[in-house]
């Protein structure tokens, strides 16, 4: 192909041409996708973001006022860019971790482990709605079950759901719960890890923790990367937790969960101020995309690709 | 000839996704003339319970029955769906003839062109004085009607008799007072050890938030006065806040956070499984009464006043009937609106959903208040207050209900969250006003 860039195309026989044209109607349903679905709104959002767009009656261009109103006149834009952040910090390492550890659980030989994967892998099926209203009960202060274990060791649990201070910490709880998504992930790549490795470092005298250390860590290491940056952008589209759990989708006690989507759903389709809204959705993105290429920049630090440098 | 026919088969595939794409699309108007001649419109609602479809649907049938011009056609939408598909709808210029919206935020839809203006059919026949002041008042911007009231609500205290016997209290004389309520609540407090049995009253427990004592606290005055200028930082307003706390202060903020975690609906409600002797519920409550609580002995009364002669203010919402802005026939929109908010569709609604409804002469109707609850909420109404919502701060709830968790939870007190509230609301106001 190189050699073809700054020439003119070779003539394509009549075959040819009408392959490359029947090519084209074959995916044509996925080009109308792309552009008609994905590009041309996307695009949109960006001129719309900086006008007062607001569906229905207007829309000026207003230059960069949005972008001005968020950063200097909304303490809603940083409250809610705060709680996302403090979700993501939290939730993508303690995720990732919980569940490397449950795989690593998972990948030992014994009696019934079938068993426990199913149970483990359970939770990752159920979704939604009835997940959150569940955890609200089970949060509940005094009857719920994670007060009632807590108080056997002789805690006395938190108003989960009620105290500011700890609403953030109950829906990373929550997450926690659904490690079993991420750990089948794992548990497939320890599985692919080749035991001679294992054999090899057993002989050199190497120790349980110097052979995760040294053998299974970087060998699963590609997948623990792709786990962090598509949490990580899962992450910061939190929104059902805070619209879900909280009355009537306020954002809860003292705002405590009013994620960044959350908030800008409200400017949408509350008080429809559009413009400002696809403001707030071009600036996410602009954070998600910087952290996703830092993370990028940062994994050839510690990703090990086996055989080929990527 | 093969070639060719392929070639045929090629076009097929964009020519269905063309085909496609347009089936997709909600028909553009159902409102076409029909082989009668008759004129069909398009009614959104979101009423599709068991109870309420069959009701609505009534007040339809009887509609189209009446009359030889119009069809009204029902499209339920979930509670959740219908505003926002409303809003696309309005964007793509293919409304619905007639909606249910809510009663709020009337004025933003007249100002973002979402409603149609009713002034040219008011002109022609003006049924303003059939609806209570108080809503009217509700679906005006710049003085100009852009919907009409359809139902409301309105809150009362609830009181178990049996309890007040119980605790040596008369049954039929409710607390007329603050005072009243405070003393009450005390004496019909049962406690063991230090979990309660029965909770004499908490005033945040039920349906009537910070918001609404604010208003009954403050002579009948919300967060906004007429003129959308803010009555946040009152010194009726702290007062009522310091007298809310400490209401928390008497029953410990974790006994409040940890019974309220507790109540459920039906049988497990505070009021109905006898954990709260006293308790504020809007007049439709009563169904949930009627359901699950049986054997309870119970009555109604206006909401306690501050001090005697300041008023028993409460709080309502509602729902309002509009056209959206495009709709194909708003003049049959508007003769079907007009019969949905008329006396005979009014009663019928009243009667058997035991909702307040917006139209006064059917919120009078005998038949329907021989119900005793219901008739104690017509009477409400009097004294019930809807929360205006100003044009130049259509979301000030996101930045005042923070402040206002802050004093129950000690973070602030009641002067400074209210002066901090009414600073962040003139900032959101001058914002939106430049």
């Amino acid at each position: 192909m190189k050699a073809t860039i700054g020439h003119k195309r070779p003539k394509l026989s009549k075959l040819a041409r009408q392959e490359e044209r029947q090519g084209y109607m074959f995916i044509l349903p996925w080009l109308i996708g792309l552009f008609g679905i994905t590009l041309f709104p996307m695009l949109f959002s960006l001129y719309a973001s900086f006008t007062n767009y607001d569906v229905t009656s207007r829309m000026d261009f207003i230059g960069i006022d949005n972008y001005r109103r968020m950063f200097s006149d909304d303490p809603l834009f940083w409250t809610s860019l705060g709680n996302t952040l403090y979700y993501v910090v939290w939730m993508v390492p303690l995720t990732t971790i919980g569940s490397v550890l449950l795989a690593l659980l998972l990948n030992e030989k014994i009696l019934g482990m079938r068993f426990f994967r199913t149970i483990y892998y359970l939770p990752a099926v159920l979704s939604g709605v009835g997940v959150y209203f569940l955890w609200m009960q089970l949060l509940s202060p005094t009857s719920g079950l994670i007060n009632t274990l807590l108080s056997w060791v002789g805690i006395s649990g938190p108003a989960w759901l009620s105290d500011p201070v700890w609403t953030k910490p109950a829906i990373i709880l929550m997450k926690m719960w659904a490690v079993g998504g991420g750990m089948l992930l794992y548990l497939a790549s320890l599985q692919g890890v080749p035991s001679q490795l294992y054999e090899a470092a057993k002989l050199d005298g190497a120790s349980v923790f110097r052979r995760f250390w040294h053998i299974t860590l970087p060998m699963i290491s590609p997948v623990i990367f792709f786990d962090v940056v598509t949490s990580f952008i899962g992450g910061f589209q939190v929104f059902q937790e805070g619209y879900v759990m909280t009355e009537s989708g306020n954002g809860g006690p003292m705002n405590s969960l009013l994620f960044y989507n959350l908030h800008m759903w409200h400017k949408a389709f509350t008080v429809f101020d559009m413009g400002y809204a696809m403001g707030m959705a071009w600036v996410l993105f602009v954070i998600v995309l910087v952290l996703t290429l830092i993370n990028m920049k940062l994994s050839r630090r510690w990703v090990y690709y086996e055989g080929d440098d990527q | 000839m093969h070639r060719k026919y392929t070639r045929n088969i090629l076009w097929i595939v964009p020519m269905v996704i063309l085909l496609l794409m347009t089936a997709c699309t909600p028909r553009s108007d159902s409102s076409e003339q029909r082989a009668d001649g008759k004129v069909e419109i398009d009614f959104w609602t979101f009423w599709g319970s068991e109870t309420r479809r069959p009701i609505i649907e009534k007040i339809i049938s009887d509609f189209n029955a009446s009359q030889d011009r119009i069809i009204v056609k029902h499209t339920y939408l979930p509670f959740g769906d219908i505003w926002t598909k409303n809003l696309a709808a309005v964007a793509a210029g293919n409304p619905a003839d007639v909606i249910i919206n809510d009663y709020a935020n009337v004025n933003l839809r007249a100002s973002k062109n979402q409603n149609t203006n009713l002034t040219p059919y008011l002109q022609k026949d003006n049924i303003e004085a059939n609806f209570y002041p108080e809503l009217w008042k509700n679906v005006l911007y710049n003085n100009e009607a852009y919907a009409l009231p359809f139902n409301t609500d309105t809150r009362m205290l609830y009181y178990n008799k049996t309890a007040f016997k119980e605790a040596g209290l008369d049954p039929n004389h409710p607390p007329q007072t603050w005072a009243e309520l405070e003393e009450y609540a005390q004496k019909l407090d049962k406690k063991s050890g230090d979990t309660y049995q029965q909770v004499g009253f908490y005033p945040l427990w039920g349906d009537f938030g910070i918001d609404s004592w604010l208003i009954n606290g403050d002579n009948g005055q919300g967060y906004f006065d007429d003129n959308n200028q803010t009555t946040i930082n009152t010194p009726g307003k702290v007062d009522t806040l310091k007298w809310l706390l400490s209401w928390q202060d008497r029953l410990g903020r974790q006994t409040v956070d940890a019974m309220k975690a507790e109540f459920g609906n039906g049988q497990s409600d505070a009021f109905i499984s006898g954990k709260v002797a006293m308790y504020i519920q809007t007049g439709t409550y009563n169904t949930q009464l009627e359901e699950f609580g049986k054997d309870l002995d119970f009555g109604v009364a206006p909401i306690p006043e501050r001090e005697s002669g300041s008023g028993h203010w409460s709080s309502g919402g509602g729902f309002v009937v509009e056209i959206p802005r495009g709709a194909k026939h708003p003049a049959e929109a508007w003769e079907f609106m007009k019969y949905l908010t008329g006396v005979e569709a009014q009663k019928y609604w009243a009667i058997k959903n035991f909702d307040n409804v917006a139209n006064m002469e059917a919120a009078q109707d005998p038949e329907a208040n021989q119900n005793p609850v219901y008739k104690a909420s017509v009477e409400n109404l009097e004294s019930t207050k809807l929360f205006p919502i100003p044009l130049s701060a259509p979301d000030y709830k996101n930045l005042i209900n923070p402040h206002m968790d802050a004093v129950l939870l000690g973070k602030e007190t009641p002067e400074q969250a209210l002066a901090a509230a009414q600073q962040d609301i003139q900032n959101l106001m001058a914002q939106n006003t430049k």
